[in-house]
């Protein structure tokens, strides 16, 4: 998946339940789906940790 | 007619020359070749080309000695930011000469930079005119910022002084953003600068799906050689190019042809990489605002729903009373209706009662005697008729207060 189309998601997601236009009974799956867009995207602009140590270890 | 050696007739020339025009003058002329010396001198042939550009007008060679080169080099390039090079326009200050072995040639004592200077400005904008024409100027800027800005093609050279801390500002970013860079080596300085940028470029463009951005960086130096960055075909090559292109080729003047048209121009390199990350900034703060607005309407939606079963849960113990007070109502009201009816089903069996009692109390025998009347009994009978008496026959009158007895004689 492409980030942009993710934060597409995330935002319609948001968009549905800031305006009251889901049932309770639908929110708890869009609330699980839109956690794993966030972590997706996050994953996508941070170094992971593993990264940042094979970084740190290439300098030694 | 008067028969010369070849080095007579030269030094006439030499000496009429030197007559008949022993000042300085100023003329405009373009450079054609240059070669500096191993001695120290600038030998120059410069031109001057028709109005088609193909055409030589004229044609001569000229001499900075020197004395005069090391003076007149870095006034120019201080002013110009150039080197003195091939196809420039340029006004020198030069005394004809004529030397008899060598000939025709101008001896330049001074330049005017002002006047390349403007030249050069010139010539960026009719090439600024040409792309406007070809309705490219604006291409490259209008694509639409990629979100994120992560994977970065770098065309510059790796030893170039820029690149180094381009690089080293990317990682070590504060944030902890991921890039993921790639050196497309390319001549930065020299003659080549045009030619291997546009090949550096056509190389990305081949894999244009693999980045997100090209920069083209550059440090600055005391000669900073912008014009090869004027260039009609390098800046061609930007203005159409299907990513976007930032240039940090680290000069402070004007903007080149190539700033002109790119997507973002920053100063330095350093810049360069300041800019990517405040994009990626600008990208993670979007993430975490969605972020947190999930959290607060999710939060909200949930408080609401809460406060509503509270709200009920409140509402039943009133509404029970409620209706548990109605109950009693209707239940004491018929309690009353019930009493009532009881009540007065006794009154009238009471009432029937008493007209019954006194009925009887009426009819007793007793009464009746209070009243003076008697009752005769005989033989334990009450005597209703005196014909049915004959004499010797004891009767008992009953009174009142006692009983009387007597005998029919």
């Amino acid at each position: 998946m492409k980030y942009e189309e993710a934060m597409k998601r995330l935002e319609e997601t948001v968009t549905l339940i800031e305006e009251n236009r889901l049932d309770i009974d639908q929110i708890g799956e869009k609330v699980r789906e839109a956690k794993e867009l966030i972590k997706f995207c996050r994953d996508r602009l941070y170094e992971t940790d593993e990264e940042i140590r094979k970084i740190l270890g290439s300098d030694e | 007619m008067e028969t010369l050696t070849l080095s007579e007739l030269n030094g006439r020339v030499r000496s009429t020359l030197q007559y008949t025009m022993p000042d300085t003058y100023w003329v405009q002329a373009e450079i054609s070749s240059l070669s500096p010396s191993g001695s120290g001198h600038c030998y120059l042939e410069l031109v001057q080309k028709d109005e088609t550009g193909r055409k030589f007008l004229a044609k001569a060679k000229a001499n900075i000695w020197k004395g005069i080169w090391m003076n007149l080099r870095p006034k120019f390039e201080r002013a110009t930011g150039e080197r003195l090079a091939v196809g420039m326009k340029v006004l020198l200050a030069v005394k004809v000469s004529f030397h008899e072995e060598y000939g025709y040639s101008l001896v330049v004592s001074d330049i005017d930079p002002t006047y390349t200077m403007g030249d050069m400005a010139r010539r960026r904008r009719e090439i600024i005119e040409r792309l406007k024409a070809d309705g490219v100027i604006d291409q490259n800027r209008g694509l639409p910022l990629p979100v994120p800005m992560q994977r970065i093609a770098v065309v510059s050279s790796a030893t170039a002084a820029g690149y180094g801390d381009f690089m080293n500002q990317l990682d070590s970013n504060i944030y902890g953003f991921r890039f993921r860079c790639r050196l497309f080596p390319a001549m930065m300085q020299g003659n080549d600068v045009e030619s291997s940028v546009i090949s550096a470029l056509n190389t990305i463009a081949a894999q244009r799906d693999s980045w997100d951005v090209v920069v083209i960086i550059r440090g600055g130096g005391a000669v900073s050689e912008l014009s090869c960055f004027d260039s009609y075909d390098l800046a061609s090559n930007i203005a159409n190019f299907p990513l976007p292109v930032i240039t940090g080729i680290g000069h402070d003047r004007d903007d080149t042809v190539a700033d002109t048209v790119a997507f973002m121009k920053v100063k330095t390199p350093t810049a360069a990489a300041e800019y990517i990350i405040s994009k990626m900034y600008d990208t993670a703060m979007e993430l975490e605002n969605l972020a947190r607005r999930l959290g607060t309407s999710v939060q909200e939606r949930m408080n609401a729903q809460k406060q509503r079963i509270t709200l009920l849960s409140q509402k039943l113990p009133s509404l029970f009373a409620v209706l548990k007070v109605r109950q009693e109502q209707v239940l004491e009201r018929a309690g009353t209706r019930v009493g009532n009816a009881v009540a007065n089903l006794m009154t009238a069996r009471l009432h029937r009662l008493e007209l019954l009692e006194k009925g009887i109390a009426a009819a007793d025998p007793a009464t009746v005697l209070k009243r003076g009347y008697s009752m005769t009994l005989c033989n334990g009978h009450a005597l209703k008729s005196a014909s049915d008496l004959k004499p010797g026959d004891r009767l008992v009158t009953v009174l009142a207060d006692g009983k009387v007895e007597s005998e029919i004689i």
